[in-house]
């Protein structure tokens, strides 16, 4: 139990390092990287309670996906970082105040913290036990089944999402040559190719 | 039919004044004419059965309020008084109408101005026939409100603004005293129905009503109120101010509101109230001192003014005191006999003046005439006519109703009205030298009058002459046919229940046994009057002058009219109006609008800037400003929890 | 392993018009998408009719109280009088946005389309029994409304506005979502049938206060949507710089939708917790009114006006929720319904405001439309009189119905805070009065205003002027659906 506490512990020291780190890091290229780290503790968070599949899913989607796009657009666009920083780190004091404000309460709640003791009877579904059923099979068994209706709401953000992001950023602009395979496959000689006899010395 | 009398003259107006446009200027002649000649025919009818029938009645309408133990109805009261006042009123205002399409054929407004002669008619009629209190005042308020209008008229007239504002202020004075005295006899009698209160009358003489801790009698505090409603609107002294200025209305309407109808209201409302004025004998009092001292007062100021027209406001005003102080020693038939003349001669005398104005191409300055009688041959007669009845020469009108009066004031033995006597015969003598110097200065003499002025004298056309000549004959011979049933040995019988005279006021009757001298003064005093006034004017007329520059404070003080009008602009005017501008500025506007309406603006203001200010346009700003409330919701939250 | 019957799991029908959105939306989607033309008078023709099905098939499917998807979905009479108020300001939005876009060269076919889909989201969020379905609901709302704020993608100001509005309203989630793990956190759900159980059975001390602090931050979330102090600054921004359709949009259907939330979450799960949230929703409400009233006094802009305007709305609104009564959500839900119709009908007016072919915004630029518009003139005015809270239109009962409520549960200084902030807040609404009918015409508005336009402002006139002679429609429904979420 002791190893148990000792890797919670230091995954997620980690983890809040590098998410204070990501903000205030000088280079931004270095603030996603840290990023990426703070994603990889708490992919190893989720392996410490078992959760084997979210661990993975966090890695392969935020590090592998959404991280690595951060990266690419961060050394695309040609931001002043250190400019932006610059404004925003004038509100460190108020904005700290207000951080240890707020951690102070929640620490005074916490402090005394219980939960209802109600709680483990509403749970909808009890957890199952990890040695007997995979990760994949007991989330696979409720997401299609009971939770069908939360399944179906996502997708029809993604499509949101998607019709979104067409209607903000595709155009139509004139002067593009595109490529019309059925234009190009429709096409015959003689619509293309015309002969012409060509008097000696007269030019065309 | 007797409804209708009344209704008429209502019926024409609205038509003329809501259609004025569509039926034109002749059609809204026609109409206002033919009605109130109808009522006046009607009137004629109404009078042979009321008065001399003695068939008194009333006729209930609709009900109009009724509120606990309080009632009011719209009922008409005819029974000799109004059937006299009917008769005046329709008759003159019948004369005035149709003169008044002469008169006013150039004005731009005619349907305008026959409308509003139709309403005041409709008033008018309204009051002498109401038959409570608080139909007497709609009455009331009524000709004061077309009183108003008629004066401002001529709209784009400054001055005829003024007037016509000044007599609503100063009527206003008088009607608070009259709506105050109504509430009185309610008060008193818990009704204002004239036959309850009248029955009522008697038991309440020892009345006392407690305010301020000083029990008064009350029937004398009601009357008297209502006599103040009866100096305003009848321009006794004190209130009198508004009567002069009001001449910049239209000369129709002088003749008809400000000599024959609506200034008399004031003595039919005394005679009406009889009753009650009987058991009040210190008002009665009252009544015939200010009526007397502003018959003195009015006929002295009449004799240095030079405007023809104020000369005939202030007699207007002098005869005016007449009447009332013939009420004071009991003599109501005296003093509505005296109404009723007077409103003959008065009503011809202004439309008179009107002519002369109308020849002189709108002038108004005696000074600036003379020398016309030739050319205005008819109006000159009849201007004469008016003046012997005035003047009290014997068999014109006002002979008959002015003796009358005079010699009630000596047969009421009493200080006052001795009081009344010797003030009514001073007057006298001025009426009758104001009157000739009126005629001396406009007809005769040196022409002073430019030569395109004196070119255009002209006769008026027969549509204002036809009025005159009626009136005319009414300022012969209305005397003589009415003395005997309004004041002689007939009045008893004729007067009926109508006015009531206690029988302890004898004026009445000892006037009829009055020694020879008394009956011969006023004549004589009247012939003095004209003869003094053509010594002046005629045979000698560089003695005014030389007369007004030896006595030049006294003249100034005539001429100033007593300095009444400065006087009232020390006492009340500008105080009033630096109450007024430093409750505006000081009360109002420093510190009602300053720490409220215009304070708290400002206030608001300055907060809506501010906080517009926070909107800063920048995501973090908000983003923080979130964050910020989340913690100090929770903080909230927690301090709350912690109390 | 599922301890529910298999049968209960697949109850649907209670969810049918929202099924019939979701399809309904992809199929319009399609239509677009093969067109090949970008007019869209058709699609949005298709769907307003496919919003007047859903409405029908809201009321029908609506009769009876209904769980769906293992209870996190929920229908009832709340649900049905909230959904038929989205509806009706959804469709409306689309009918206003026709000729406002074939104008402004935005005519495109995602923007009905769009519209559906957040309407289907408001839907969701409406009868969301659990935190996750609530939270999906409110996202497909959200990301639409994103979207839309930056529609007109050429202008700086809209995609401004839309990114503000992206940026605030990922914090937003953010913070919904740490209050709803605190809730799970410490009441072991995030179902609110569970959740009422839990509270209801009388958790201890510590366990309350994290619940609590849970539902702030829960409270804060969703206080963003509605766009009440202090989580209302992205308001006048993204109203100015939307396209104006959706500005009136915004100002009315997600509001109605967020507000509904509340009510079922405030009201339902935490209904316990009166005592505690109260206090929240009272500062809340105290700072919507006066920000609401002030903020907008210097306001030159109609549009951010009207933002706050709203803002101050949303803050009488939360008087009756603070009174935490039945009567006064009933007053909540007039309160609502009303201010839909008044905003839908003032934002017809803003979309006359066009001059020689190009929107104008300024107040000033109303000056002299009654002589101009005398119609539309009237209409503002009665609008404005109505927001201004003047008997005998409607919007005066609709504060009424919150004020009483507020003062019955004690709550005199809310209800007299109130008062003062609609005194104050009269002075805006009458100045646009005074500037239609008193100054002078500076330039003309075009005609003509459009049939779609003139029918908006009839409809919602109409509403707004004869509540006072036939409140049932709307007082009814709302009686029962109040009823619905106190158990009766």
């Amino acid at each position: 139990m002791i190893i148990h506490s000792l890797t919670f512990y230091m995954f997620a020291a980690v983890a809040v390092a590098s998410g204070v780190m990501v903000i205030s890091a000088r280079n931004p290229v270095h603030s996603v990287l840290f990023l990426i780290l703070a994603f990889f503790n708490s992919a190893a968070l989720f392996v410490l309670m078992g959760a084997e599949f979210l661990a993975m899913v966090l890695v392969v989607v935020y590090v592998g996906a959404v991280a690595v796009l951060f990266l690419f657009v961060v050394m695309m666009l040609d931001i002043n970082f250190r400019e932006m920083r610059h404004g925003a780190l004038q509100y460190l004091p108020i904005g700290g105040l207000v951080g240890i404000v707020l951690l102070a309460e929640l620490v005074l709640v916490f402090g005394s913290w219980a939960v209802a003791p109600e709680a483990a009877d509403v749970a909808t579904i009890p957890t199952p036990d990890p040695t007997v059923v995979t990760n994949t099979h007991a989330l696979g068994s409720v997401l299609y089944t009971r939770f069908v209706y939360l399944f179906q709401a996502a997708g029809m953000i993604l499509l949101v999402a998607m019709v979104g992001a067409i209607v903000l950023t595709l155009r139509q602009r004139d002067g593009l040559r595109r490529q019309s395979i059925a234009e190009q496959n429709a096409r015959r000689k003689s619509d293309t190719i015309e002969v012409v006899k060509v008097p000696s010395r007269g030019g065309v | 039919m007797y409804a209708a009398a009344v209704f008429l003259p209502l019926l024409a107006a609205t038509i003329a004044g809501l259609f004025g446009r569509q039926i034109g200027d002749r059609g809204a002649q026609l109409v206002t004419c033919s009605a109130i000649c109808v009522s006046a025919l009607l009137s004629v009818i109404i009078f042979v059965e009321v008065a001399l029938g003695g068939e008194a009645r009333q006729i209930e309408l609709f009900e109009w309020i009724r509120s606990g133990t309080f009632e009011a109805s719209w009922a008409l009261r005819f029974d000799t008084l109004s059937a006299v006042m009917l008769i005046v009123v329709t008759f003159v205002s019948a004369a005035v109408h149709i003169y008044s399409i002469g008169y006013m054929h150039h004005d731009p407004h005619v349907p305008r101005f026959m409308a509003y002669l139709s309403l005041f008619t409709f008033s008018m009629l309204m009051l002498v026939t109401a038959d409570n209190l608080l139909q007497l005042f709609f009455g009331w308020e009524g000709v004061g409100l077309c009183s108003y209008l008629l004066i401002g008229f001529w709209f784009d007239r400054p001055s005829a603004n003024a007037a016509a504002i000044k007599a609503f202020i100063v009527n206003r004075v008088g009607d608070f005293g009259f709506a105050l005295g109504i509430l009185s006899v309610y008060f008193i009698f818990d009704s204002i129905v004239f036959d309850t209160i009248f029955a009522a009358a008697p038991q309440h003489a020892g009345t006392v009503m407690s305010f301020l801790d000083l029990d008064l009698p009350a029937l004398e505090i009601a009357c008297f109120l209502l006599f103040i409603g009866a100096m305003g609107k009848s321009a006794q002294l004190g209130l009198h101010t508004w009567l002069p200025d009001a001449m910049e209305g239209p000369t129709p309407v002088s003749a008809l509101i400000h000599a024959a109808t609506m200034v008399t209201a004031g003595v039919f409302m005394v005679a009406r109230l009889s009753p009650l004025f009987e058991y009040a004998p210190g008002t009665l009092g009252f009544v015939a001192f200010i009526g007397a001292t502003t018959a003195f007062f009015a006929a002295t100021v009449g004799l240095v003014q030079n405007d023809i027209k104020r000369v005939i406001a202030y007699s207007t005003c002098s005869q005016l005191g007449y009447m009332f102080f013939a009420a004071g020693v009991s003599a109501y038939p005296a003093a509505i006999f005296h109404l009723m003349t007077h409103a003959f001669f008065k009503a011809l005398l202004f439309l008179g003046a009107g002519s002369v104005i109308h020849a002189m191409s709108d002038e108004q300055d005696m000074q600036k005439m003379g020398g016309i009688w030739r050319m205005i041959p008819v109006t000159y007669v009849l201007m004469w006519i008016g003046s012997l009845a005035l003047a009290g020469i014997p068999i014109f009108a006002g002979y008959y109703s002015k003796d009358m009066i005079l010699e009630s004031a000596w047969g009421a033995h009493t200080g006052i009205g001795d009081y009344a006597f010797w003030m009514g015969i001073a007057a006298a003598v001025m009426t009758a030298f104001y009157s000739w110097r009126l005629i001396f200065m406009t007809f005769h003499g040196q022409p002073r009058a430019s030569e395109i002025v004196m070119a255009h004298v002209h006769e008026s056309p027969p549509v204002m002459i036809g009025p005159l000549v009626f009136l005319a004959i009414g300022a012969v011979f209305a005397g003589l046919v009415g003395y005997e049933a309004f004041v002689g040995d007939g009045m008893h019988r004729f007067w009926g229940d109508s006015i009531l005279i206690l029988p302890e006021h004898r004026a009445m009757e000892a006037a009829h046994h009055a020694p020879a001298w008394v009956k011969l003064l006023p004549l004589v005093m009247g012939v003095t009057g004209i003869a003094l006034a053509w010594l002046f004017y005629m045979a000698a007329p560089g003695l005014p002058g030389r007369l007004a520059g030896s006595l030049k404070p006294l003249y100034l003080f005539l001429l100033n009219k007593w300095y009444f009008d400065e006087l009232y602009d020390r006492i009340f005017v500008r105080p009033a109006f630096a109450l007024g501008r430093g409750l505006w500025k000081g009360g109002d506007g420093a510190i009602i609008d300053g720490l409220g309406p215009d304070g708290l603006a400002a206030t608001t203001r300055r907060i809506a800037v501010q906080t517009s200010r926070l909107q800063s346009g920048y995501v973090y700003h908000y983003a923080f400003a979130m964050l910020i409330g989340v913690v100090m919701l929770i903080s909230w939250y927690l301090y709350r929890q912690g109390m | 392993m599922n301890p529910m019957p298999a049968s209960e799991a697949m109850v649907f029908s209670p969810a049918v018009p929202e099924i019939f959105l979701a399809c309904a939306a992809m199929a319009l989607l399609m239509i677009g998408v093969f067109r090949r033309s970008d007019e869209s008078r058709t699609l949005s023709t298709l769907s307003v009719a496919t919003l007047a099905i859903a409405f029908v098939l809201v009321v029908i499917f609506g009769r009876e109280p209904a769980r769906a998807f293992e209870g996190l979905f929920i229908v009832d009479q709340f649900a049905v009088f909230m959904k038929a108020l989205v509806l009706i300001g959804s469709a409306s939005a689309i009918v206003l946005a026709v000729r406002f876009n074939a104008n402004e060269g935005l005519d495109r076919f995602e923007y009905p389309v769009i519209v559906v889909l957040a309407t289907l989201g408001m839907m969701m969020m409406i009868s969301a029994n659990d935190f996750i379905a609530l939270y999906l609901g409110l996202e497909l709302q959200s990301l639409s409304l994103y979207v839309l704020a930056a529609f007109r993608r050429d202008s700086v100001r809209s995609t401004e506005a839309g990114l503000k509005y992206f940026v605030l309203g990922a914090l937003s989630s953010g913070l919904l979502l740490y209050g709803a793990s605190l809730i799970y956190g410490f009441a072991g759900s995030t179902g609110f049938d569970a959740l009422a159980r839990v509270l209801a059975a009388g958790a201890p001390e510590s366990t309350w206060i994290g619940v609590v602090f849970g539902l702030v931050f829960v409270s804060a979330g969703l206080a963003f949507k509605v766009s009440a102090v202090p989580f209302h600054m992205w308001t006048p921004d993204v109203y100015e710089g939307a396209p104006t359709p959706v500005t009136a949009f915004f100002a009315v259907a997600p509001k109605v939708a967020a507000v509904a939330l509340f009510l079922r979450v405030l009201t339902g799960p935490f209904g316990p917790l009166v005592a505690d949230w109260q206090q929240v929703i009272v500062v809340i409400s105290v700072g919507s009114m006066l920000i609401g009233a002030f903020a907008a006094i210097v306001q030159t802009n109609i549009k951010r006006l009207m933002a706050y305007s709203s803002i101050g709305h949303v803050g009488y609104a939360f008087v009756g929720l603070a009174a935490g009564t039945e009567a006064g959500v009933r007053g909540v839900l007039i309160y609502m319904a009303i201010y839909l119709f008044m905003n839908l009908g003032t934002f017809a007016c803003i979309l006359c405001m066009r001059q020689n072919g190009r929107m104008v915004e300024d107040i000033e630029d109303l000056a002299g439309l009654s002589k101009t518009h005398p119609m539309v003139a009237a209409a503002m005015g009665t609008f404005m009189f109505s927001m201004a809270g003047i008997p005998p239109l409607a919007g005066f009962f609709g504060k009424v119905y919150v004020f009483l409520p507020a003062i019955e549960a004690g709550l005199v200084t809310l209800a007299v805070i109130g008062v003062l902030t609609s005194v104050v807040s009269c002075f805006y609404y009458l100045r646009i009065v005074k500037i239609m009918y008193f100054d002078e015409v500076v330039e003309p508005f075009d005609r003509p205003i459009g049939r779609e336009v003139g029918a908006i402002l009839w409809a919602t006139g109409l509403v707004i002027l004869l509540f006072i002679v036939y409140p049932a429609p709307i007082l009814a429904p709302a009686t029962t659906a109040a009823a619905s979420l106190f158990g009766g």
